[in-house]
């Protein structure tokens, strides 16, 4: 076993054993911790692939962004510190089929792959194609959605202050 | 910098972290006192339950943070390909950052900054 090997079941049995945590804890605000520390770990495994972009994107989006609104949601309710009651029979049962299903699909999509692509014939995306990529206005260039992204992010601030003082005056 | 540097990064990491509290345990002083057990606020007693429920207008903070961060993502492939673009990529990020330099606009007219 190499050591990149060693790393990665490291990095990954982080990820499952936070995953559980985050879905076995009774206290919200410790389940939205340990979500935090599942995805840093998927930055890590990103990282481990070589994957700079992917894993710039998980640290700064998800783990610095989407886990602070969870948090000032979870602030916004009244039962942030209250233990949450433990689910019924009928919930766990359909919580657990579900994953299963989910489990089944993802494995057999894992089947499905090719079983010979090995490390070798595997290449990262660098930061730079992607730039380039992004920018470019030619043949393969991106700029035209480029531009639109800022479009779309306008218009998820505009709706969102709109909607939190529409709320606000009534 | 191999996978090598990355496991002596972890066990260096694990060490100084560890290392520090264990030093801290053995050599120093221990005294226990049913006071340091409070939460600390401003050294002032607390009054109330600390898990309150927070004003809306910190959950809109941290929404156009969420979108500046979106924001930020993007300019990372930028910073690392603007030397050799040139003007053309400033100028398309201009534009990028122009657009939603209007939601900051938006959202300071609107009083959506005001700390409340």
């Amino acid at each position: 076993m190499t050591i990149a090997n060693f790393i990665f079941y490291l990095v990954s049995s982080m990820i499952l054993v936070f995953g559980v945590l985050t879905i076995s804890t009774r206290q919200l605000f410790r389940s939205a911790i340990y979500l935090l520390f599942s995805l840093i770990n998927v930055a890590a495994l990103f990282f481990l692939m070589d994957n700079e972009f992917l894993a710039a994107v998980q640290v700064v989006v998800y783990v610095g962004g989407i886990i602070v609104l969870i948090l000032f949601s979870l602030f916004l309710t009244q039962q942030a510190g209250l233990k949450l009651p433990l689910p019924g029979l009928g919930r766990s049962m359909m919580a657990g089929l579900l994953s299963f299903f989910g489990f089944v699909l993802l494995f057999s999509l894992l089947l499905a792959a090719s079983p010979e692509a090995d490390e070798n014939s595997f290449s990262a995306i660098t930061m730079k194609e992607i730039g380039f990529g992004l920018l470019n206005f030619g043949k393969n260039g991106y700029v035209l959605p480029f531009e639109v992204v800022s479009i779309l992010l306008l218009a998820a601030m505009i709706g969102a202050i709109a909607i939190a003082f529409k709320t606000k005056k009534e | 910098m191999g996978a090598g540097s990355l496991i002596l990064l972890i066990i260096c990491g694990v060490l100084f972290s560890v290392g520090g509290i264990l030093v801290a345990k053995l050599f120093g002083p221990s005294s226990y006192n049913e006071q340091k057990l409070e939460a600390y606020e401003c050294g002032v007693p607390t009054e109330g339950g600390t898990w309150i429920q927070y004003n809306v207008g910190y959950y809109l903070f941290a929404l156009i943070f969420l979108i500046f961060d979106v924001e930020i993502v993007f300019l990372f492939p930028w910073a690392v390909v603007i030397r050799e673009m040139g003007v053309i990529a400033f100028l398309e990020v201009l534009i990028f950052v122009f657009i939603l330099f209007l939601g900051l606009l938006y959202a300071w007219k609107k009083g959506a900054l005001k700390w409340v």
